[in-house]
C-alpha cells in the first residue's frame, strides 16, 4: 500500500476524499439542521458570535492552507456542534466548507449504531474509541493530522471528556493533543472557552434557552521537552490558556 | 538488565494503576494493560513516563502506540536499553 507526502495509505487517504465530497453534498442540510437543533429546538442564545466569527473568517482568509486545531473547553456532548455554530453561520460553513471542524467523538457513544454512524460520517467526524486499541487509536489520530495538515480545521477537546468539576482541569491534560500539535508543522491552535449562563456542571445538553458567551485567543504552543513529556507539555499549555479565558470569562460576567 | 528484571520493573510500575487485582495476581507477558488489568487509558502514559525515569530511557509518541500487553512494555523497553 502506497503512502502519500502525509503518511497516510493511499486507501485512506481515498477513504477521506469520499468522506469530504459526501460531507460537502450534504452540507446544506447538516449545516441547516445543526441550525435548528441549536436555535429552533434548544433555543439557545449566543453572545458575541460577530465579532468571534469576524475573527475566524480573518484567519482563515489571511493564513489559506494554514493547519488549525480548535481546541475547547468540555461541558456538554454537544460542544462541537457549539463551537461550530459559535464561529461561523451555517450559510458561511457551505461556501467554506473547510472551515466546518473535522471531529474525534467517541464511537461507542456517538457512532455505536449504524444511523449515529451515518450522521456522524456526514457532519465531519472521525468517530474513536477511547481506551480502545492503541493502534487503532493511533491510526485515527493519523487520519486527523493528515486532514490538519492538508489546511482543514480539527476540533478537540485536550480534557478529553467533560470536565466534571464543571471548570478547566489542567491534571487532566490528554496527551494526544500535544501530540497532534507537534506532528503538524506550523499548526496554530484555536483555544475556544464556551459556557452558558446556566451551566453548573457538566451535562448531557446546555440548558433549553441558555444564554452562551465565547472567548478565544491564538496560540502557537512550543515546547522545550521531548516525547511524550513534551506532547503532555503541549496539551497542558493550551489548557492553562483556556483556564485563563474562563477566569476571564467569569470576571466578566460577576 | 534481563527481560525477567525489567518484567518485574514494569509490573511494580503498573501496579498502583491497576483496577483488576486478581488479573494482576496472575500477570504474564500477555496480560493486556487496558482491557485486562483495566489501567485507564488517560493514565497510559503516566505509566509510560514512569518506565522513561525507571529505566532512564525516552519513548517516543509512536512507541507507545504498540504497547498493548505487559510483554509489548517489556520489549520496548528492552529495545531502548539495547
Amino acid at each position: 500500500m502506497t503512502s502519500g507526502p502525509t503518511g497516510l495509505p493511499q486507501r485512506a487517504r481515498l477513504s477521506l476524499g469520499v468522506q469530504r465530497a459526501v460531507c460537502i453534498a450534504l452540507s446544506p442540510l447538516t449545516t441547516l439542521a445543526g441550525y435548528l437543533v441549536l436555535r429552533a429546538w434548544l433555543r439557545l442564545r449566543f453572545v458575541g458570535t460577530g465579532e468571534l466569527r469576524r475573527a475566524y473568517r480573518r484567519f482563515r482568509r489571511a493564513n489559506r492552507g494554514a493547519p488549525l486545531l480548535i481546541c475547547g473547553n468540555h461541558l456538554t456532548m454537544i460542544d462541537s456542534a457549539l463551537i461550530a455554530y459559535a464561529l461561523g453561520s451555517p450559510l458561511w460553513y457551505v461556501l467554506h466548507f473547510a472551515s466546518m471542524p473535522w471531529n474525534v467523538p467517541d464511537r461507542n457513544v456517538f457512532a455505536a449504531g449504524p444511523w449515529q454512524r451515518a450522521l456522524t460520517y456526514a457532519f465531519k467526524c472521525l468517530p474513536i474509541e477511547r481506551g480502545g486499541s492503541r493502534l487503532e487509536v493511533a491510526d485515527a489520530l493519523a487520519r486527523f493530522m493528515h486532514l490538519l495538515r492538508r489546511g482543514e480545521v480539527g476540533l478537540i477537546f485536550p480534557e478529553g471528556g467533560r470536565s466534571r468539576s464543571g471548570r478547566v482541569e489542567v491534571e487532566n491534560a490528554a496527551y494526544g493533543v500535544g501530540r497532534i500539535v507537534k506532528s503538524v508543522p506550523g499548526c496554530r491552535v484555536l483555544c475556544v472557552y464556551l459556557r452558558g449562563d446556566a451551566q453548573r456542571e457538566y451535562s448531557s445538553l446546555p440548558a433549553r434557552g441558555d444564554t452562551l458567551r465565547a472567548r478565544i485567543a491564538w496560540i502557537e504552543p512550543k515546547t522545550d521537552k521531548r516525547g511524550l513529556r513534551g506532547s503532555l507539555d503541549v496539551s497542558r499549555r493550551i489548557l492553562v490558556r483556556l483556564a485563563e479565558l474562563e477566569r476571564e470569562h467569569f470576571d466578566a460576567v460577576a | 538488565m534481563s527481560q525477567e528484571e525489567i518484567f518485574e520493573q514494569v509490573v511494580k510500575i503498573l501496579t498502583p494503576y491497576v483496577k483488576n487485582q486478581e488479573a494482576l495476581d496472575g500477570v504474564a507477558m500477555s496480560t493486556h494493560i487496558l482491557d485486562e488489568l483495566k489501567v485507564n487509558s488517560a493514565r497510559l502514559v503516566d505509566v509510560v513516563l514512569e518506565f522513561e525515569d525507571a529505566f532512564d530511557i525516552e519513548i517516543a509518541d509512536e512507541d507507545v502506540d504498540s504497547v498493548e500487553t505487559v510483554g509489548n512494555a517489556v520489549e520496548l523497553i528492552a529495545s531502548k536499553l539495547a
